[in-house]
């Protein structure tokens, strides 16, 4: 399309930055109701078996305690009355339905009082007893082995072909489990308004989704269900998902009559709210002597809990990100005695990118070739499982770009080349691929008379920086100074919209506020047509004080005088928007290129990020400063997947180990320096009308692995198993010495 | 939390007054507050100390004395601290984060809790926290568990960084009790090892509260160094940590003391490799030998015998840094 204003200005900031920082900003549990009473969730102790009573009777005589909920003290809800119409629903819908225990810390209680200090101390004098069973798969290495792996069906060309190529890599890669722990808890505050009306202000990344989820629970219209989730302290895929704070919430405001929240407690964000698989993969790479990738053989396994089928597509990347003739792809998931898992930041490929980025890494430093020329030798010409050639894919230019600023020309070719002192200094390379997805979504825009827009979708903004991302493209579409324009999200009264998730949400929005824009274009040239003028929706551009005609400089009128002369006080369009043909057509991708220095002490096996490089292949960038902050906040994740972040598992109990901020160690700002972000910033011409492609995902795939190569090219010692902590550096050293 | 009783009483006879058997002290809160949370302490009573423990910093002839209320960070960065005794400053910095230095005092920090992760979990066995349940550490992850001088009932480890360079300057633990008596004692002696009570982490009785801990001139200078180990670079608890001090003339190790934390139920020295240097040339072969004696004590357990090659690193580096006499923040 055209672009009549020179729009992505560097505007700072976010349209909902003050109120975020002055704590205006409402977040899902901050919502002040008459009668608030405070839920606390109680887990179980065992981790396999039967919850056969409880023991409520100590907890209730806690000043304040109203209620404990159970499997034995719920309302009837027909949906769930027996096992059979329970199966259309997932476990963690369920958890007061049911006797059965599948993992530590399940669900088996809320316990609700005046306040969350009363409900909190109740919480902890309730007593359960189970009939426990103490067989129990925890351990993933183990249990795994006794899984088969399924074929996946889409092999393409020969696995047996290659199999005598004059390179091959061959290895295992395992990552382990991780947990998302946004800053935000999980919340919900459910107030039922009449025995048919639900209002529910939940922590989401959809609101449709959870309106469609407790309609069917409760057996109500979606329509009489409201869900608010108007801030959210991030997501990273967490928020998916309906969990059970949001069912237990509504179960209990129901049965007491008054407003009921429900925050989980830190700890619970580890067993309540999903978590990255703990994963196994093997990849199998050959390569002509020329270069050319010539086959992969991809297998994986990750865990999933007993009771709930959760499966991520580990092995699809490879054949994504490259040109192989020849795929063969094997997965399987291995059901443990945890918690489900769901989608985290990047899901599938990224774990998948480990192997695949790593198992390229190998071949290089095997065949002595640049781990920049292989892959832009090998990049798909075209999107290999259709064949369809791609909408837009600059992933060279990154590799090229990438290359350049961190001085890929001068690295060490081979390992322990640089020291200093007792710093090894290495420099490591990977790529990372996203589908660039475009789903339904809905706007609306309302006019006043001074000619101020309200925008409105019931899109979430996970902390992307959605809201600043639509006063961009509304800007863009009509010319309309920023500040004339307020935003209104994340609340089921707005058009309806798909789950932020997916790299999807601005791609999805772009088309919607590209059709609300040329709705309301179209009612301001009706209204503004007279006999003696004619006013041409496309060519009109939205001013402080009144409209005017691109390239017509005399032709004006204000939005005093339009509203006036049609009698209106407001102006009202609402539009939906979808993918179209172009995705039968094109194939598309985001991509990254992340480029890496690292530095790795002999003595301490501290590894310290030293340089991070990632240059992003993401369309138009809508909102440069969010977008870097996105890819930012993606490499510390990166950092966190390959140095620090393990969920362990007590392998005696079933019972998570240090599920807390100070057991589990997310990467923190001491241990990145500062990331150096670009954008290649080409429109994509067909993905949607911002030409805006994805971006929430690809700055995490490939991070990971180039951190281990370049730890490689520090020390020639190859991780294949992450985190890679400060003991497995020194064992290591040891074990070469 | 278990709902209590708040008192902020202005002396230390008031607040003796105030006490019960269901009493805790309150002094910055960052550990105490913690465990109220998660009902590992539920305390009826609790006593805030803000108005009794001093945060005087003094300078004496022969040392200087930390009030037991003194902040993290009012240590950490006091003009005589870093001139003087450099080696506090940097154990200190090597702990928790900005905000958890800002409130937690000198005191407080003497007296928290083990950070292993059986402690924190109301639902599992621990002897800690519930004397007899057993332990379960002993068979279970020991990722931050001891391999030194713990028991059968109890592998936790003392979690300061703070106790570390205080145990390695010979500090002394100065203590009031309700009788209004005062005591001293070394700073080896107020911590304990776990035996059969590891529910008391130290040695001070129970009607008592700490004053100030004293921290003895030295000659060490710069020849100091921290060295912390962990699974990230800011705001981790130590795999393990060493801290170093060598009085060096000549080229010759006149004193050198040798720390440790993460490691063992209380701050470590490691008094053997400290004899060993002494009146030995300060050179990596000697520094190198003084770690091997160090491990040669060590007994790791079943799951965390990753540790001893953490230490020996550490050690080596810390040593190489005090001599140096760089006083670098990296190393």
């Amino acid at each position: 399309m055209v672009k009549p204003f020179n729009i992505l200005s560097n505007r700072k900031g976010r349209v909902e930055g003050k109120a975020k920082v002055t704590g205006k900003a409402l977040y899902s549990a901050e919502y002040e109701l008459p009668k608030l009473a405070h839920g606390v969730l109680v887990g179980s102790t065992i981790t396999n078996g039967k919850i056969i009573g409880i023991d409520t009777s100590i907890a209730k005589e806690i000043p304040g305690v109203i209620d404990v909920l159970s499997y034995w003290n719920k309302p009837n809800i027909a949906a769930l009355e027996n096992a059979e119409k329970r199966k259309d629903f997932p476990i963690h819908h369920t958890f007061f339905h049911t006797t059965k225990i599948d993992f530590n810390d399940q669900p088996i209680a809320l316990v609700v009082a005046e306040t969350l200090e009363d409900a909190s101390f109740a919480a902890s004098l309730v007593k359960a007893q189970y009939e426990e069973n103490k067989d129990m798969d925890i351990d993933f290495d183990n249990v795994r082995k006794r899984v088969d792996l399924n074929d996946m069906k889409d092999d393409r060309g020969s696995s047996s072909n290659w199999q005598n190529a004059p390179h091959i890599v061959d290895q295992e890669y395992e990552i382990a489990m991780e947990v998302h722990n946004p800053m935000e808890m999980h919340a919900t505050i459910a107030q039922w308004d009449s025995a048919n009306s639900l209002r529910v202000y939940d922590k989401s990344q959809g609101v449709n989704a959870v309106q469609n989820n407790l309609g069917a629970l409760f057996n109500l219209d979606p329509k009489n269900i409201r869900v608010t989730s108007e801030f959210v302290g991030g997501g990273f895929g967490s928020g998916l998902n309906m969990w059970f704070n949001t069912v237990a919430a509504s179960l209990a405001a129901k049965q007491l009559n008054r407003p009921v929240k429900v925050v989980l407690t830190r700890p619970q964000m580890f067993t309540m709210v999903g978590y990255r698989p703990e994963s196994w993969q093997r990849v199998k790479i050959g390569a002509a002597t020329d270069g050319k990738l010539l086959g992969v053989i991809h297998q994986s396994k990750h865990t999933k809990s007993q009771n709930h089928h959760f499966s991520e597509g580990i092995t699809a990347i490879a054949h994504k990100v490259y040109g192989f003739e020849n795929v063969q792809r094997n997965a399987t998931t291995v059901p443990l005695h945890l918690s489900s898992p769901t989608w985290m930041r990047g899901p599938g490929d990224s774990t998948g990118t480990f192997g695949v980025e790593s198992a390229i890494d190998e071949l290089c430093y095997k065949m002595d070739v640049d781990p920049v020329d292989i892959r832009m030798k090998n990049i798909a010409p075209y999107e290999m499982q259709t064949g369809n050639p791609w909408s837009s894919h600059f992933l060279d230019e990154c590799l090229q770009r990438g290359a350049e600023t961190i001085g890929w020309e001068n690295r060490p070719t081979k390992p322990l080349q640089l020291k200093e002192g007792n710093w090894y200094t290495g420099y490591g390379m990977a790529v990372g691929l996203w589908n660039a997805m475009r789903r339904h979504a809905g706007a609306s825009i309302e006019m006043d008379k001074k000619g101020n827009l309200v925008i409105r979708t019931a899109m979430t903004d996970i902390g992307t920086g959605t809201g600043e991302a639509i006063v961009n493209m509304a800007h863009e579409f009509l010319g309309i100074p920023r500040e004339k324009i307020k935003i209104e999200l994340g609340d089921s009264i707005h058009p309806k919209a798909v789950t932020q998730g997916g790299s999807w949400g601005l791609s999805s929005l772009s088309g919607a506020i590209a059709a609300a824009s040329t709705a309301l274009k179209e009612k301001l040239a009706t209204y503004a047509s007279t006999n003696d003028q004619q006013w041409k929706a496309a060519s009109i551009v939205l001013g402080e004080n009144e409209i005017s005609m691109q390239g017509k400089p005399d032709q004006k009128v204000t939005y005093a005088s339009l509203f006036t002369k049609n009698n209106l006080d407001t102006i009202m369009v609402e539009e939906y928007s979808s993918a179209g043909e172009e995705r039968e057509k094109y194939g598309f991708c985001s991509s990254a290129a992340h480029f890496y220095r690292v530095k790795v002490h002999a003595l301490t096996g501290q590894v310290k990020m030293d340089r991070m490089v990632i240059v992003v292949d993401a369309g138009t960038i809508v909102n440069p400063q969010a977008a870097a902050n996105q890819i930012i906040g993606a490499g510390v994740g990166g950092v966190g997947m390959a140095l620090t972040e393990k969920q362990e598992v007590d392998i005696n109990s079933g019972r998570l180990v240090g599920n807390d901020f100070a057991g589990y160690h997310v990467a923190v700002n001491a241990d990145v320096p500062l990331i150096e972000v670009s954008f290649i910033d080409k429109p994509d011409p067909h993905i949607n009308p911002m030409g805006a492609k994805g971006l929430g995902e690809v700055g995490l795939i490939g991070a990971a692995p180039a951190i281990t190569n370049a730890i490689y090219n520090a020390i020639g010692v190859r991780f294949r198993k992450l985190p890679v902590t400060p003991d497995k550096v020194t064992s290591s050293f040891n074990s070469s010495a | 939390m278990r709902p209590f009783q708040f008192h902020t009483p202005n002396t230390f006879e008031e607040a003796f007054e105030m006490a019960t058997s269901k009493t805790a002290y309150l002094a910055g809160g960052t550990n105490q507050v913690d465990l109220m949370k998660k009902h590992i302490a539920t305390p009826e009573n609790v006593i805030n100390l803000k108005n009794v423990s001093t945060n005087t910093i003094e300078t004496t002839n022969d040392g200087i004395r930390l009030g037991a209320g003194s902040t993290n960070n009012e240590v950490a960065n006091h003009p005589q601290i870093l001139q003087h005794y450099p080696l506090v400053s940097k154990a200190i910095l090597a702990g928790a984060s900005p905000q958890i230095r800002n409130m937690a005092t000198t005191g407080g920090n003497l007296l928290q809790r083990t950070r292993c992760p059986y402690f924190y979990d109301t639902a599992l066995p621990c002897n800690k926290r519930d004397p007899g349940s057993g332990c379960s550490a002993l068979k279970g992850n020991q990722r931050m568990s001891a391999i030194i001088g713990y028991s059968s009932k109890c592998v936790a480890v003392h979690p300061s960084d703070f106790c570390v360079a205080l145990v390695a300057l010979d500090a002394e633990v100065e203590t009031t009790q309700s009788d209004g008596t005062s005591k001293t004692t070394t700073f080896e002696d107020f911590h304990r090892l776990p035996g059969e009570n590891p529910e008391k982490d130290t040695n001070l009785p129970e009607n008592a509260l700490i004053t100030s801990v004293f921290v003895p001139k030295n000659a060490f200078g710069n020849n100091i160094a921290y060295v912390k180990i962990r699974e990230r670079d800011s705001y981790a608890f130590a795999l393990v940590s060493v801290a170093a001090a060598l009085e060096i003339r000549n080229g010759t190790i006149e004193v050198a003391r040798l720390a440790s934390g993460g490691v063992a139920h209380k701050p470590w020295r490691w008094k053997n490799a400290e004899n060993y240097l002494k009146n030995k040339s300060a050179t990596l072969e000697n520094f190198e030998a003084a770690a091997k004696l160090v491990l040669s004590e060590t007994e790791p357990l079943a799951h965390n015998s990753f540790k001893t090659g953490l230490l020996e690193g550490a050690i080596i580096t810390a040593l190489s840094q005090a001599a140096d006499n760089t006083l670098e923040t990296k190393w």
